[in-house]
């Protein structure tokens, strides 16, 4: 099995010194065990993909398993899709692996979606765990789910996938493993600057918002607002006959004023 | 010369050359290990002092002990030199010469006697069995045998009879010892005197502490010790030294608290790996506690550490680097090294620390603080108080290095009450601030030398920008790496603990001390502070200043016993029976005290950590803080209040 890492610049949360992100070294760890106990009879290879100007401390991804690292260098206004799709499909790769977001700029999570629109791939966004399918040539995902809710799926290879921090911690770092490994770099083909500005700005936590209710409504109902808003809410339906989700679904909209009262 | 005196001559001539060919056997094997630069002249000379007196000093804590060996070798090895060299015609035929020889050899029997009568009828479960149980008895009858058969050629052979039932017995007895010299308890005789020989810290046998740990070369082929011949010769012959008398055992914390370590079957499975197709099964002494299976087979070429192999990398982990197995061993076998060479093995290598030790040395790599905080935060603590920054000041006379504790709530009361004296007293100081890194202890015990190496290269780069007379820090560990462990990267620094440092401004008079009446204080020492650099009498003297009792427990000064916060223990959190810091605070209630005084921050957070009722744990500086305050509001002072 070949499987591909895409890695990103990430910075450290709290120095924010380049570093490598934390779920990518993950999705490395899912992918070197995945690579290591399920390979098959060829063995499986990890390859990581770094598309930028700068390797940095990306090359630590050799110590914690990885054992080939390609840097397609390219200025840093440039759009890495273009190249990385080429890189990806010259490579022939059975999975691709990325983390859910990257840290900064272009890494953003959108970058698995607009890779998996130009290979043609499916993608399956948040997997907490990997295993090869039943039937041949699929893999079985275990996606992580809000709450510590967990759903398994197969999905057909050759596929991108995005992996969840819920996902097993990376495999520790080992110093000989990165004086060992190797470094490929490439130039890139030139392609276009990105197509717009992002502002950068460091992360924030905020507050979750919390539903408000009317002005002059009572503590009963301002404490109802609050805490039905903040528990979801909605109506889990198991199992349904089509007839009656399809009722539900259509009482929900005209409960939200989104289709007409009939 | 009777006849019977002549084939005595003759069994210990035979003696000899049995045991000088397993010996050459044995010694052959050591040729495995990596080369050593060992000064060979200068050890041979310094064998006999560092015998006689420098182990001497180890073995004579156990006085029975003492007694014991200086009868049995001493008698043994006089008994039979004086036997081989009446082989000389002119001192054969002397009657006296044999009279001493009969002497010699009744010593030996009264240390055989007394080795039996530690084993019989019950065996202290910290020495070994096995092979070493028969030792008492080859000895009495070699001993024994040899001098009836002196005391027949001494009285020119008038107890014939006797004689030739004493040549049997030390034939029988003789030739046994002489076949235990490779792998039974003789080995650490030959063994032993090589090892203090080649020792790989000469510097222990000329009164320097030699703790700090040896630099590794980053390029070397393989880092670390996998098999054992990645370990240097002097420290495979060291592991062959063992005697299995079992007082590392006692004095190691995890054992204590049911951890999967025992010092004594460590080095017996190391030098068991020596051996192709060694296993660990004639190991006849206390196992590790909770020991987790392992296969128990090694040899040259074959991994030491998995549980394939001969040890479980968890008694690895177990080990708080406190080095008690060093200071209580009269074999000067350096355990800690050995356990610090494999774990870094394993580190570098191939990554195989315990999973919650990964994460600090990650954070380490990225943010230089193995807790992910920033650097900024370290002087938090201070609130409220002035510290003045060296960026700003460019120079001052002590430079205070604030060390991982400042991040730490508790800890943090400490460092105030310590910035606090300085200010009290008029120090000129000033810290790093956002600029200190961490020390890199932490990633230097856990095996993560390169970890270790890059931090000490920053912190001597950071440190080079400024002028200071002094370090000065309240954390042994740090202590101990900028004082003895960053001279091999070029950062030389005179550096000193905060306890010394208060004893010198309360004995200058800087500090007025009042006293702390009716406070009952045990000092409970650091490992990095009293083992690792010998400082056991600053703190003490400075704890006596504040007037107070100050008792002293089981285990103090150099043969303390930790806390269980070095090495990487409390990351690594291997699991056992008890935690090592409720047995340390059992000791430090079993003194009465109301207070523990403490020096470290590792030790402050151990043991603030026990639960139940206790004595209070204060930091040393803390203590003298309240003395500087009780002073000030003696009546003394209250007479220039303005009427």
């Amino acid at each position: 099995m070949r499987i591909a890492l895409l890695l990103s610049a990430g910075r450290h949360r709290v120095s924010g010194r380049p570093a490598p992100v934390p779920v990518e070294l993950q999705a490395l760890r899912l992918a070197a065990d995945l690579a290591q106990t399920h390979g098959g009879q060829s063995g499986g290879t990890v390859t990581g993909l770094h598309a930028g100007p700068e390797i940095g401390p990306l090359t630590d991804a050799l110590g914690h398993g990885l054992g080939h690292l390609v840097h397609l260098r390219m200025p840093a206004e440039a759009d890495p899709a273009p190249a990385l799709t080429a890189a990806l499909e010259a490579g022939g790769y059975d999975l691709i692996l990325a983390g859910r977001s990257g840290q900064g700029g272009e890494d953003t999570g959108l970058l698995p979606y607009t890779l998996a629109r130009a290979l043609g791939r499916p993608i399956l966004a948040d997997a907490a765990a990997l295993a090869p399918g039943a039937e041949a040539g699929t893999l079985s995902v275990e996606q992580a789910l809000g709450r510590g809710a967990r759903r398994r799926l197969v999905v057909r290879l050759p596929a991108l996938v995005t992996v969840h921090p819920a996902a097993p911690a990376p495999l520790p770092f080992a110093f000989a493993g990165l004086r060992r490994g190797q470094v490929e770099m490439r130039e890139a083909a030139p392609s276009a600057p990105a197509p717009h500005e992002v502002e950068e700005r460091p992360y924030r936590p905020r507050p979750k918002l919390i539903a408000k209710a009317a002005a002059g409504a009572s503590a009963a109902e301002r404490l109802k607002a609050a805490t039905v808003a903040a528990s979801g809410g909605g109506k889990l339906l198991v199992d349904p006959a089509p007839e009656e989700a399809a009722r539900e679904i259509l009482a929900h909209l005209r409960a939200l004023g989104l289709i007409a009262p009939r | 010369m009777t006849d019977l005196a002549l084939l005595l001559s003759l069994i210990v001539l035979a003696m000899l050359v049995i045991a000088g060919a397993l010996a050459a056997r044995r010694a052959r094997a050591w040729r495995i290990g990596r080369a050593a630069r060992v000064d060979w002249a200068a050890g041979l000379m310094a064998l006999p002092k560092r015998y006689l007196v420098d182990v001497h000093h180890v073995v004579g804590r156990d006085p029975y002990a003492a007694r014991m060996h200086a009868l049995a070798a001493g008698g043994l090895l006089a008994g039979s030199s004086l036997a081989l060299i009446g082989l000389i015609p002119a001192l054969g035929d002397a009657r006296l010469f044999w009279w001493l020889t009969a002497l010699a050899f009744a010593a030996a029997f009264a240390g055989g006697a007394m080795v039996g009568r530690r084993r019989y009828p019950t065996k202290p479960a910290r020495l070994s069995g096995g092979r070493f149980q028969i030792l008492p008895f080859l000895l009495a009858a070699y001993s024994g045998g040899g001098f009836l058969v002196a005391l027949d050629a001494s009285l020119g052979g008038a107890l014939r009879p006797l004689g030739l039932l004493g040549l049997a017995f030390a034939a029988i007895g003789g030739i046994g010892l002489a076949l235990q010299i490779d792998r039974g308890p003789m080995r650490h005789a030959f063994a032993g005197a090589a090892h203090l020989v080649a020792h790989p810290r000469p510097g222990r046998f000329m009164d320097e502490r030699a703790t700090a740990l040896a630099p590794l070369d980053l390029d070397a082929p393989r880092l670390g010790v996998a098999m054992p011949e990645d370990f240097a010769v002097n420290r495979l012959i060291g592991f062959d030294a063992c005697i299995q008398c079992g007082r590392c055992e006692i004095a190691c914390p995890a054992f204590a608290a049911g951890q999967p370590l025992n010092p004594k079957r460590l080095i017996q499975d190391l030098a068991a790996s020596l051996q192709p197709g060694g296993t660990n099964a004639a190991y006849a002494g206390s196992p590790y506690p909770n020991a987790r299976p392992v296969a128990g087979v090694g040899g040259p070429g074959l991994p030491i550490v998995g549980e394939a192999a001969m040890i479980h990398p968890d008694t690895l982990w177990s080990c708080t680097t406190c080095r008690a197995c060093v200071e209580e061993c009269p074999m000067m076998i350096e355990h800690v090294d050995a356990i610090l060479d494999l774990r870094r093995f394993q580190t570098l290598e191939l990554g195989a620390l315990p999973a919650k030790a990964a994460a600090p040395l990650m954070e380490l790599r990225y943010a230089d603080e193995p807790g992910g905080r920033p650097l900024t935060g370290r002087t938090d603590f201070a609130a409220g108080l002035t510290l003045p920054l060296m960026a700003q000041k460019g120079e001052a006379e002590i430079l205070l290095w604030l060390g991982e504790g400042a991040y730490d709530l508790r800890y943090g009361r400490t460092l105030r009450a310590l910035v606090t004296l300085l200010q009290k007293a008029g120090v000129d100081f000033a810290v790093l601030g956002a600029e200190e890194r961490d020390c890199g202890d932490l990633a230097r015990r856990l095996g993560d030398e390169a970890g270790f190496q890059r931090l000490a290269r920053a912190n001597i780069e950071t440190l080079a920008r400024y002028r200071f007379a002094r370090i000065l820090t309240a954390d042994p560990h740090a202590l101990h790496a900028l004082r003895n462990e960053y001279s091999a990267f070029g950062g030389t620094y005179e550096v000193v603990h905060h306890t010394a440092f208060l004893d010198e401004l309360a004995a200058t008079g800087r500090l007025t001390l009042g006293a702390l009446e009716a406070a009952r204080v045990t000092y409970h020492d650091p490992c990095y502070l009293g083992r690792y650099n010998g400082e056991v009498d600053a703190p003490r003297r400075l704890l006596d200043r504040l007037g107070i009792a100050r008792l002293e427990m089981e285990r103090s000064g150099k043969r303390s016993m930790c806390c269980g916060g070095g090495g990487g223990a409390p990351v690594s959190d291997i699991e056992g029976e008890r935690r090592i810091p409720d047995i340390r605070m059992g000791q430090a209630a079993a003194t009465g005290a109301g207070i523990v005084a403490v020096a470290c921050p590792q030790c402050s957070a151990m043991l603030e950590g026990v639960t139940g009722e206790r004595p209070a744990v204060h930091d040393i500086a803390e203590l003298v803080l309240m003395a500087v305050e009780k002073a000030g509001t003696a009546p003394a002072r209250s007479a220039q209040v303005p009427a």
